[in-house]
């Protein structure tokens, strides 16, 4: 079985950036979203690492992250264009459409609307001829954008057609946001969904937070909160949502794992969601883009 | 982007960069002579060569074509094959080095200045596919290809254009999904505004028309066709589009030289337009009716 809508992350798996992908590959899965390290950081070469991608037969969710890029003052804004493409470059290499990109948790940044929606858009510009999105991420522990909801604002300002939104469950469910705020956001806006739980009951500070965000994720259906992941995704399919969902699971756990055994899991996962919560057991070829076209 | 003053009438340049017209249009291939001869049947003469590149400009009227023969050595650049391709279109503006600075800063790719395609000391940025888009505000008195270019001895260096032809636009095929993309790159950029769909020119009615801030040229943007929808396509410049301002003449006049023009059920010369059929594997061009006097009027 393949689950068209869902994919891995490369960051949560052990091993070479080939036996990465196979297990991916192995699990069932069509899409992967590539963390950058895996590809620039490949041994033999970011060409060989750019090769190893496009022989998997896999399709890329996208790449990631670029981080701390808006806000940043004259030289460091200059320095983070050149990040920055370098990255769509890379993403443009592997035949990724998207590259993800984080909110600043830089002290360094600015906190004024206008100056990151102003950078936004630069960003989105320097995507358009390499066919690219940019998914924006609201980060909790960002001092401007910890949400959806705050992301969601910017990219409206920034208007424009290639800039989006990437909305990730973990903060959803961390951060006890409610699934209203949901209602706010335009599905078309949505470029990507990623998903993850994780095992306390509850995070008593952003600290914690943090940690368990970059250290302690769990596939959906491993965490303690099914039933939000559950809620969470089925608002999006209400509201029309019809992208991708990405597992971005970072666990030091599973990096002391076999890739295979890691992908078993998330192949697990991806059943619990599609069989339970969406009933999207067929596969059906472009499915997002016919699911798109249906909707009209 | 919504304009905070939306509900007011408050005037604001119209063409921030003082656009006026194409200055250039270029072609790479590794047989420049074939493509050379292409432009000639269609009235161009050859009247100038780079000092060191394998580099030649043809000219009518008010139209210059560069033919370029020289391995490109900058990553993303049309690489010379034996099937012509556009590889780059000059926009003249008011300010060559403000313009390419403003599209800088606006998010456009920079070419790295010491590999400029032609070693024109002209800036130029990334524009679709492999093509690049260059800045030129020296076409008065003075040009750029007074230069790096060598006048071919006793070669008329304005020779007049046949049947009034003078450029009229550039067609872009573009992938799926890709207009609001590229309608967002040449609003913001250069000042280009789409034009309603009820607007058309010529007999090619596809896809979306951007119209130049000087409204002196147009690009026309056309996604796949829906079956070819969902596979990976390319994005380039497909053709150049001349204006005539009497299609059916200028018609007479290419075929008499042996240049031969689409004829088919959806397809057929008429006094709105007509297109040649490819030659060189490639090569294209497109006559739209267009008085030059209506193109320079519009500026």
């Amino acid at each position: 079985m393949i689950f068209n809508d869902f994919g891995m992350d490369t960051a949560s798996l052990a091993g070479s950036l080939e036996s990465k992908l196979a297990a991916v590959r192995r699990a069932g899965f069509a899409q992967v979203m590539i963390a950058a390290g895996d590809v620039v950081g490949h041994p033999a070469g970011i060409d060989a690492g750019v090769r190893a991608v496009r022989a998997s037969g896999l399709r890329v969710t996208g790449l990631e992250a670029l981080r701390d890029f808006e806000g940043l003052d004259a030289r460091l804004h200059a320095y983070k264009v050149d990040v920055a493409k370098s990255m769509l470059e890379v993403c443009s290499a592997i035949g990724g459409r998207m590259l993800i990109v984080e909110a600043s948790t830089s002290t360094h940044a600015a906190a004024e609307p206008g100056a990151i929606v102003r950078d936004l858009r630069t960003l989105a510009i320097l995507a358009i001829p390499l066919g690219i999105r940019i998914a924006f991420k609201g980060v909790s522990w960002s001092r401007t954008v910890k949400d959806f909801v705050a992301a969601g604002d910017l990219v409206l300002r920034a208007d424009c057609p290639n800039l989006g939104l990437a909305i990730d469950a973990f903060d959803v469910l961390a951060a006890d946001v409610p699934l209203t705020d949901l209602d706010a956001i335009d599905p078309e806006q949505v470029f990507l969904v990623q998903l993850s739980d994780y095992m306390w009951q509850e995070i008593r500070s952003s600290e914690e937070q943090a940690t368990t965000a970059t250290h302690f994720r769990v596939f959906p259906g491993e965490g303690a909160h099914s039933d939000g992941l559950a809620d969470f995704i089925t608002k999006l399919d209400e509201i029309g949502y019809c992208g991708d969902y990405s597992f971005d699971v970072y666990n030091d756990d599973y990096l002391q794992m076999p890739p295979e055994t890691v992908a078993a899991r998330a192949q697990r996962a991806a059943e619990w969601l599609g069989e339970t919560v969406l009933r999207r057991a067929l596969p059906i070829p472009n499915v997002e883009r016919l699911r798109r076209a249906t909707r009209g | 982007m919504t304009n905070p003053l939306d509900r007011e009438a408050v005037p604001e340049s119209q063409n921030p960069l003082g656009i006026d017209g194409i200055e250039f249009i270029e072609f790479a291939t590794s047989k420049p002579q074939a493509m050379g001869g292409v432009l000639e049947t269609m009235g161009f003469r050859p009247i100038a060569r780079h000092r060191s590149r394998e580099v030649e400009l043809y000219r009518q009227g008010p139209m210059n074509i560069i033919v370029n023969a020289q391995p490109a050595d900058v990553p993303r650049t049309v690489q010379p094959s034996e099937r012509p391709i556009i590889s780059a279109f000059a926009i003249r503006v008011r300010d060559a080095d403000a313009a390419y600075r403003r599209a800088l800063e606006l998010g456009a790719w920079e070419i790295p200045v010491r590999a400029k395609a032609m070693e024109l000391n002209i800036p130029a940025i990334h524009g679709v596919g492999e093509s690049l888009i260059y800045f030129v505000d020296r076409y008065d008195e003075f040009s750029i290809y007074d230069i790096d270019f060598r006048a071919i001895p006793k070669v008329d260096p304005h020779p007049p254009a046949s049947g009034g032809l003078h450029f009229f636009g550039i067609v872009q095929y573009i992938g799926a999904d890709r207009t609001a993309d590229w309608v967002e790159f040449y609003s913001q950029i250069f000042g280009f505004k789409p034009l309603p769909d009820k607007v058309r020119f010529g007999i090619m009615p596809k896809g979306l028309l951007l119209q130049s801030p000087c409204h002196g040229f147009y690009l026309q943007l056309i996604e796949p066709d829906d079956p070819a929808r969902y596979a990976p396509s390319e994005e380039h410049l497909q053709r150049v589009g001349f204006g005539t301002p009497d299609v059916l003449a200028t018609v007479a006049m290419l075929e008499s030289r042996g240049i031969e023009f689409v004829s088919s059920e959806r397809v057929q010369t008429n006094e709105r337009g007509a297109l040649t059929k490819p030659t060189l594997g490639s090569v294209m061009f497109e006559l739209v009716h267009d008085e030059p006097a209506g193109a320079a009027a519009r500026r």
